[in-house]
């Protein structure tokens, strides 16, 4: 009732490969984020997109699994960015640093154009 | 080791100066599960609305109160169900003062209450966490850590009401 209050799905749109994600990133996220990571990377992603949506409750561990990501996605030479956060959480993203390695975005249509006039620069 | 329920609701009170009169403090007792310091932070957020806060200090409200129930939780009770955490929340004209308690089976030491990290070394670690406690002193007014009656650990977190 309580734990597990995230959706996660992927799709692509315009060569970007978006991971959406609907409801609480918590502990209770880790496999689900991780595990939608490790398919857009192994289907070859060059910019990925962290959508959020209805987010209304990301804490520290939810934070810790996103540094997990950043990670991996200077490892594989991917670029990052997220959306959909509101404001108290991109504020939270900045105090971090999560900012100095994920373009944040206000909505997914500003992320994709985004990522292509940093692909055309 | 368990503790009975009897001793559980005896030890779990607040040692603070916070003597204010019993219709200004709502006092919640939360399963040590992960998930129910959402039941916390709707309960703050709802009386922190009502008092005057503004959007942005609410969630500020609620992003700490998540994290110092998750640390009692997790650290201070080990995520045994039959313990408790208890949340009090004391409304003043001026302020809202949160208390978080534990029965503290691991004390938090000085180094976890203070430390302060920093994204590029949790980068190159292992351990992406540690980001909780900092969060709590970033977002409120005044923070607090102490030993609880029950021996647990003890926050007390004020959010003051800007006129």
């Amino acid at each position: 009732m309580l734990e597990d209050e995230l959706n996660v799905s992927i799709r692509d749109r315009d060569g970007v490969a978006i991971i959406d994600l609907v409801g609480d990133v918590t502990t209770f996220a880790e496999e689900k984020i991780n595990s939608a990571y490790a398919q857009v990377n192994e289907k070859g992603a060059r910019a990925i997109l962290l959508n959020f949506r209805q987010n209304d409750y990301i804490n520290s561990a939810g934070i810790a699994i996103l540094i997990g990501i950043v990670t991996e996605v200077n490892r594989n030479n991917q670029k990052l960015a997220v959306s959909g956060l509101s404001q108290h959480f991109q504020k939270i993203f900045r105090m971090v640093g999560l900012a100095q390695y994920i373009d944040i975005y206000q909505d997914e249509e500003e992320a994709v154009k985004g990522f292509a006039a940093t692909a055309t620069q | 080791m368990p503790v009975a329920h009897g001793q559980v609701n005896k030890s779990m009170t607040l040692s603070n100066s916070d003597a204010e009169t019993p219709d200004r403090i709502v006092e919640l007792r939360l399963p040590s599960r992960l998930g129910y310091e959402k039941v916390a932070m709707d309960a703050a957020a709802s009386l922190a609305r009502r008092m005057g806060f503004n959007g942005d200090r609410v969630e500020a409200l609620r992003t700490a109160l998540a994290e110092a129930v998750t640390n009692a939780i997790e650290h201070g009770n080990e995520r045994d169900s039959a313990m408790k955490v208890l949340v009090v929340l004391i409304v003043r004209p001026d302020e809202l003062v949160v208390s978080v308690a534990d029965q503290g089976l691991k004390p938090l030491d000085h180094d976890q209450t203070t430390h302060i990290p920093n994204i590029e070394e949790t980068l190159h670690k292992s351990d992406k966490g540690g980001w909780g406690i900092w969060l709590i002193r970033e977002l409120m007014d005044e923070v607090e850590f102490s030993t609880a009656p029950s021996g647990g650990n003890q926050v007390r977190m004020v959010i003051h009401l800007e006129q």
